[in-house]
C-alpha cells in the first residue's frame, strides 16, 4: 500500500447558479496576460451544451485521454510513437476558433471621438491581433441554452439518448439545463503528464497538484491534445503551455483557491483524500463499467490505523492526515457516496467530483375541469376556462427520479461512464435529504414518504442532517479543509536554515532580494 | 611544335638588339640564344617560325610583312593594341579568334625574338606535321585522373579542374576561373594544346606551373584526355529536361502531399464551430 495524499474537490451542482464569478476570479488572478486571454482555467458551461472548447467531450475529434489497450491502457492521441511522428504538426489540437478569439472593446472611442452626427461606438478589438474584429464566439456563448440548435443539440452526451428523448428535452415546457463549472481535475492518472515529451508536467508529491514547469516546457503541446478535459492551454506569447495550478500559492498559505473562495453559491469543497497509489494502473485499466467504483475503492479511510501507519511511513504529515479526517470531500465522495467524477471513461481518474444536480420535476400538468370556477370569481377576474391543472404537490417527488427532467442516461454519460444506477443512487440521496428537510421545516410531506426515502438510500435523519449541514450551512472552514503546507520542512530540504540563524533581530539590517539593502 | 630548335650560329646575327637586351656586349650566338629562349618559353605555344598555323599565325617573314615598331608594340602590349582598334590587329583577331595575351614581354625581349625569327625562318621545318601516335587508353585515363586531381601532378602543380571545366561524364564540377575546355582541341588543335600545357603562355598559368612543370607523360595524358573529351563532347552534353524538369517537380510535390494527406487523413480540420461561423454575418 503506497498511501499518498491528494487535494481533491467536490462541486455541488445542485447549488451552482452559473454566475461565472469563479471564472472571473481566476481570470483576474492568473490569465489576464498576453497570450493567455483566451484561456479560462476555470469555466462554467451550460449543460446540455458543447462547452469550451467546442465539443471537448468528443474524443473522436480531440483524441484526448486514455483508451483500453489489451489489459492496459494507452494514450488516445499522444504517446511516444504518435508524438514522434506528429511532433511538428499535432493533428488533433483545438484551434483558436474552437475556444474563441478573445476580444475587448475600444472604449476610449466613446469619450474621445470628435463631435459628429452619430453616437460613437466602442468597436470590438481582437486581443490577439489588436485589429477590429467581428465577434464570432465567446467562452460561454451557449450560456443558458442560447443558440440551442447549434450548441445544446450537438452535446456529445446525447449519444446514448434516443431521438425521442432528445426531442423531449427541447420541448419548451420541459426544457431544462444546469451548470457545469470545470477546472483542472488534478487527476491521479493524468494524460497530460504522460504525454509530455519534455517531462515538464508533474504531479506534486505532497498534494497531487498537477503543474507545468515553465522552465522545462518546450511547447510541443502534446498535453493540449492528451488532456481529455482540454484544461491545458498553449500560451502563444510565451510559447509554453499553462494550466490551472489550483492556486497553490494560496493553498500553501492556507487560503482556498480563488475560484472556490469567490464562489457565490458556495458549491465548492476542498479537502485532502488519502489514496493507494499502487492501484492507479489497475484502476485506470479496469473495465469501463468498473472504473468509477474502483476509483472510489482506492480512496482510503483516513481513520484506519493501517492506512495512517502506511501514510506516515510514506512521509505524509500528521497535519495532512488530520485534514484528511476532516475532509468535506471525503464525506461527500466516500462516506455519503454522493459525488461522481466527470467523464470517468477518460480513465485519467479525476480528483474533482461532482454532486449531480437534482433537477426534479416539481409540477405536473394534468387535465381538469375549471369551468365551474367561473361562477366563484368576480366578473372582472381573469380566469382560464381550459381544462389543465398545474399540480405542484410534493407527494410524488421522490418517485420521479427515474423520470426527471434530464434523462438518467444523460447524467450517466457525464458522471458515471453510462451507469444510470450510480447516478440514480446519488440523486435519490439528494431527494431524500430534501424531503427530510421539507418535513422538518415545512411539514407538508408525509412522514412515511420521508422515512421510505431515507431507508431506500440507507440514510438516517441524523446523517441527512449532516449532509444538509455541509450542503447548506457549511462555513468557510467546513468547506475548505486545507492541510498545512509545511514550507518550513520543504525549505530545509533545499538549504540549511542554521546558516541564517542569528542574522536577524535588533541591530542588524541584512539586505534581501525584495527589500534591498 | 614546342620542341626546342637548334640555334643557327652562322646566320643573321643582329648585334643592335642585343645592346638593349644585355648590359655587356653580346656575341651573335648569345643574341640568337636569348631570342630563341624567349620564343621557346613565350611564343612557341601558339606560333611557329615557319608558315604553319598553330593557335596564332606562322611567323615566317613577319619582319618583312609588318612594320617593326608595330610588331614590337603588338608583342609587348597586344591587349592595348587590340583594344585600341588597330585595323591589322582587328583583322587578325577575326581570323584567329583567340586574342594574343599580354605576356609581359619587354621591348628588348621582343626585339630579340624578332631577330631570332628572322634567322630561324630560312631554317623552318617542313610544313609536314609529324603524326603523333594515337593516344592509348591508359594515357586517356591518366589524363582524366590528372585533370580531376585524382592523381597528383608529379611536380605538385595545381590540378586542372581547380580552374578549368570540361563537359564530360568523367568530370564532375570543374572550376570556372578559366576557360571551359570541352572543345579546346577543335579550337586550338593538338599541337596548340600540347604547347600550351607544356609551356603555358598565360601569366597566371605560367606562374602556377613555374617551378612545378608537367612531365612529358602528364602532358601527353592530358592532351589525350582533352582530345577524347572534344571528340565525345556531343555525346556528353548534360541532359536538358526543359519544362519537364518543372513538371517532375510538380508531380513529385503532388505525390508527397497526397501521401501526407493520406497518412494524416484522420486529422482535425478547422474549427468544430466553422459551420456556425460560416452562417454569421460579417461587418466587412
Amino acid at each position: 500500500m503506497d498511501v499518498r495524499s491528494q487535494i481533491s474537490m467536490v462541486f455541488h451542482l445542485d447549488k451552482c447558479i452559473g454566475c461565472h464569478t469563479c471564472s472571473v476570479a481566476c481570470k483576474n488572478i492568473w490569465t489576464d496576460r498576453k497570450g493567455a486571454e483566451y484561456m479560462w482555467w476555470n469555466n462554467v458551461e451550460t449543460k446540455p451544451g458543447t462547452g469550451y472548447p467546442g465539443k471537448w467531450e468528443d474524443q473522436d475529434i480531440y483524441k484526448g485521454g486514455w483508451e483500453k489497450d489489451g489489459d492496459g491502457i494507452r494514450l488516445k492521441g499522444a504517446g511516444k510513437p504518435k508524438s514522434l511522428t506528429n511532433i511538428f504538426h499535432n493533428p488533433h489540437m483545438p484551434v483558436i476558433d474552437d475556444y474563441y478569439e478573445p476580444f475587448t472593446f475600444k472604449y476610449l472611442d466613446l469619450i474621445e471621438s470628435s463631435a459628429g452626427d452619430d453616437q460613437p461606438t466602442a468597436r470590438p478589438i481582437s486581443m490577439i491581433t489588436g485589429e477590429p474584429m467581428d465577434i464570432k464566439m465567446g467562452p460561454n456563448w451557449d450560456d443558458d441554452l442560447s443558440g440551442s440548435p447549434d450548441y445544446a443539440r450537438n452535446d456529445p452526451n446525447f449519444k446514448n439518448l434516443t431521438d425521442a428523448e432528445q426531442e423531449a428535452m427541447f420541448e419548451l415546457e420541459r426544457m431544462a439545463f444546469f451548470y457545469l463549472p470545470r477546472i483542472c481535475n488534478h487527476c491521479l492518472n493524468p494524460a497530460c503528464v504522460a504525454s509530455c515529451p519534455s517531462g515538464a508536467i508533474y504531479k506534486r508529491g505532497e498534494d497531487g497538484v498537477v503543474l507545468i514547469n515553465q522552465d522545462v516546457c518546450r511547447g510541443w503541446r502534446m498535453c493540449v491534445t492528451a488532456c481529455p478535459y482540454k484544461k491545458t492551454y498553449y500560451n502563444w506569447n510565451t510559447g509554453k503551455s499553462e494550466k490551472c495550478i489550483l492556486c497553490y500559492p494560496r493553498i500553501e498559505a492556507g487560503l482556498a483557491p480563488a475560484c472556490m473562495h469567490s464562489c457565490v453559491g458556495r458549491i465548492r469543497y476542498l479537502g485532502v483524500m488519502l489514496y493507494d497509489a499502487d492501484q492507479i494502473e489497475a484502476v485506470a485499466s479496469a473495465d469501463e463499467a468498473d472504473v468509477v467504483q474502483r476509483q472510489m475503492d482506492m480512496i482510503l479511510d483516513p481513520f484506519d490505523p493501517e492506512v495512517i501507519a502506511a501514510a506516515k511511513t510514506n512521509g505524509v504529515a500528521d497535519s495532512t492526515i488530520d485534514s484528511a479526517q476532516n475532509s468535506p470531500t471525503y464525506k461527500f465522495v466516500k462516506i455519503w457516496n454522493m459525488a461522481l467524477p466527470l467523464h470517468p471513461e477518460f480513465r485519467t481518474l479525476p480528483m474533482l467530483f461532482y454532486v449531480p444536480p437534482l433537477l426534479p420535476v416539481v409540477a405536473t400538468v394534468s387535465e381538469a375541469d375549471h369551468s365551474e370556477r367561473g361562477g366563484e370569481l368576480h366578473d372582472i377576474a381573469k380566469h382560464w376556462p381550459d381544462s389543465w391543472l398545474y399540480d405542484t404537490t410534493t407527494k410524488e417527488l421522490f418517485g420521479t427520479i427515474d423520470d426527471s427532467r434530464f434523462p438518467l442516461e444523460y447524467m450517466a454519460s457525464l458522471f458515471s461512464a453510462g451507469d444510470t444506477v450510480a447516478v440514480a443512487d446519488r440523486l435519490k440521496k439528494l431527494m431524500a435529504v430534501r424531503l427530510h428537510r421539507r418535513l422538518v421545516t415545512v411539514g407538508d410531506v408525509a412522514k412515511e414518504t420521508v422515512d421510505a426515502a431515507l431507508a431506500d438510500t440507507n440514510l438516517t435523519p441524523l446523517l441527512a442532517d449532516d449532509i444538509y449541514y455541509l450542503t447548506s450551512l457549511a462555513k468557510f472552514d467546513d468547506r475548505f479543509v486545507i492541510p498545512a503546507a509545511h514550507r518550513e520542512q520543504a525549505i530545509e530540504m533545499i538549504e540549511f536554515t542554521g546558516d541564517v540563524k542569528g542574522n536577524t533581530g535588533f541591530g542588524f539590517k541584512v539586505g534581501s532580494a525584495t527589500r534591498g539593502a | 611544335m614546342g620542341r626546342p630548335r637548334a640555334p643557327k650560329p652562322s646566320s643573321l646575327g643582329r648585334p643592335f638588339a642585343l645592346a638593349v637586351l644585355l648590359a655587356s656586349i653580346p656575341s651573335q650566338a648569345q643574341a640568337q640564344s636569348a631570342g630563341e629562349d624567349v620564343f621557346r618559353t613565350t611564343c612557341a605555344a601558339c606560333h611557329t617560325t615557319g608558315a604553319d598555323r598553330l593557335v596564332g599565325p606562322g611567323l615566317e617573314g613577319i619582319n618583312d610583312r609588318r612594320d617593326r615598331e608595330w610588331l614590337i608594340a603588338f608583342i609587348t602590349t597586344p591587349d592595348q593594341v587590340i583594344a585600341g582598334g588597330d585595323s591589322i590587329a582587328t583583322r587578325l583577331l577575326a581570323e584567329y579568334i583567340v586574342p594574343m595575351p599580354n605576356l609581359g614581354t619587354t621591348r628588348a625581349q621582343a626585339e630579340a625574338v624578332l631577330d631570332y625569327i628572322r634567322g630561324a625562318a630560312s631554317d623552318a621545318p617542313s610544313p609536314a606535321q609529324e603524326e603523333a601516335p594515337p593516344a592509348t587508353e591508359e594515357q586517356i585515363l591518366l589524363g582524366q585522373a590528372l585533370f580531376q586531381g585524382h592523381t597528383r601532378l608529379t611536380n605538385g602543380g595545381p590540378t586542372c579542374n581547380s580552374c578549368h571545366d570540361v563537359i564530360n561524364d568523367a568530370v564532375i564540377g570543374g572550376g570556372i576561373l578559366a576557360t571551359e575546355l570541352t572543345t579546346v582541341f577543335t579550337r586550338l588543335g593538338g599541337a596548340g594544346v600540347r604547347a600550351i600545357i607544356g609551356s603555358p603562355p598565360f601569366p597566371v598559368m605560367q606562374k602556377a606551373y613555374e617551378d612545378r612543370p608537367l612531365t612529358e607523360d602528364e602532358v601527353a595524358g592530358l592532351v589525350a584526355f582533352l582530345e577524347r573529351a572534344d571528340a565525345e563532347h556531343a555525346l556528353h552534353q548534360p541532359r536538358d529536361y526543359g519544362i519537364k524538369l518543372f513538371g517532375f517537380g510538380v508531380v513529385g510535390a503532388a505525390l508527397l502531399l497526397g501521401l501526407y494527406s493520406l497518412a494524416w487523413s484522420g486529422r482535425k480540420r478547422g474549427s468544430v464551430n466553422q459551420e456556425i461561423f460560416d452562417r454569421q454575418i460579417r461587418s466587412t
